[in-house]
């Protein structure tokens, strides 16, 4: 039985729901596993969802590179659900398992990334291992390759996307299907 | 309160099982998420509806996620603890204490610095 279960499908509001399913659907970070979860508490579904959806699907920072960030922090947080998702977007834009894997490892000695995805990368692992290690120099260099605008996009991603980790990892929980 | 919610809640008298097993859920999400295992679950179950464990979970993990982002941005609160507007720099001089407590010295370096007819 699972720690919270899932309201199903036909039970949702689709009224406030359908188009945030068809956006899981479509992008499949996060699935619609997520929605039913979320859906216990009236407004979490669509206000999490949503948050989730633009930081990670939309603005200016490569989708891509926020894809692998999002993994690597998955990992960190020991969370096997958005561990195991992928984004269908970022597939479709050629992002490869070995690429993820790449940026999950030792990505500071790897040649395919470049200066800023570095800076990026770097910037998700000191998050929530070593963050006084992001002070006002690291932020100086961060706004060499990105505008503030782009480094406020990249930590509100962080930050939320590793929250919600968190959280979903107690429910052990796992995708719905692989991609 | 504040502070005994954080530095006492499993053997303070101010707070109820229900609270008690709330503030443990946000304790351990941070400091050790493995001991939010089923056991963890059907205890909080017997206070909290699926509604609100899953409201109380998704505010926890959010506000982990966002105070340590923002711990990094070098940003202070507008105001002090008694409600007066203060610039970054004297901000930083009332609240940089860590860990930020109303009551252990922030409160009194607010007075502190307050001009002498806010402080009266």
């Amino acid at each position: 039985m699972a720690i919270i279960e899932p309201i199903p499908l036909d039970q949702l509001n689709t009224e406030k729901l359908a188009s945030r399913l068809e956006r899981a659907q479509e992008l499949m970070v996060p699935d619609t596993l997520f929605i039913q979860i979320m859906a216990h508490a009236p407004g979490y579904a669509e206000a999490l969802f949503d948050a989730m959806y633009q930081s990670h699907a939309l603005g200016n920072v490569d989708h891509s590179l926020k894809e692998i960030i999002r993994v690597r922090l998955a990992r960190l947080a020991k969370d096997d659900y958005f561990g195991g998702l992928r984004s269908k977007k970022a597939i479709d834009a050629g992002l490869s398992e070995d690429r993820i894997e790449a940026g999950c490892g030792d990505f500071e000695a790897d040649d395919q990334f470049s200066d800023a995805e570095k800076w990026a990368l770097k910037y998700a692992k000191l998050m929530y291992t070593e963050p006084k290690k992001l002070d006002t120099a690291y932020y100086d260099l961060g706004k060499t390759y990105y505008t503030e605008p782009e480094i406020m996009e990249l930590g509100a991603f962080i930050a939320f996307h590793y929250g919600l980790q968190l959280f979903m990892r107690t429910l052990k929980v796992m995708p719905l299907s692989t991609t | 309160m504040i502070d005994d919610g954080i530095d006492n809640y499993e053997t303070s008298k101010n707070f109820t099982p229900a609270e008690k097993i709330a503030l443990k859920y946000s304790d351990l999400m941070d400091s050790d998420p493995d001991q939010i295992d089923e056991a963890f679950y059907d205890e909080l179950k017997k206070h909290y509806s699926s509604e609100e464990i899953v409201e109380l979970g998704s505010f926890i993990g959010f506000n982990i996620g966002y105070h340590t982002w923002f711990g990094t941005l070098g940003f202070y609160p507008m105001f002090t603890p008694d409600g007066r507007l203060v610039d970054q720099e004297e901000s930083a001089r009332i609240y940089g204490d860590k860990p930020i407590s109303h009551t252990k010295g922030a409160m009194q370096r607010a007075v502190d610095g307050a001009p002498e007819e806010a402080a009266e």
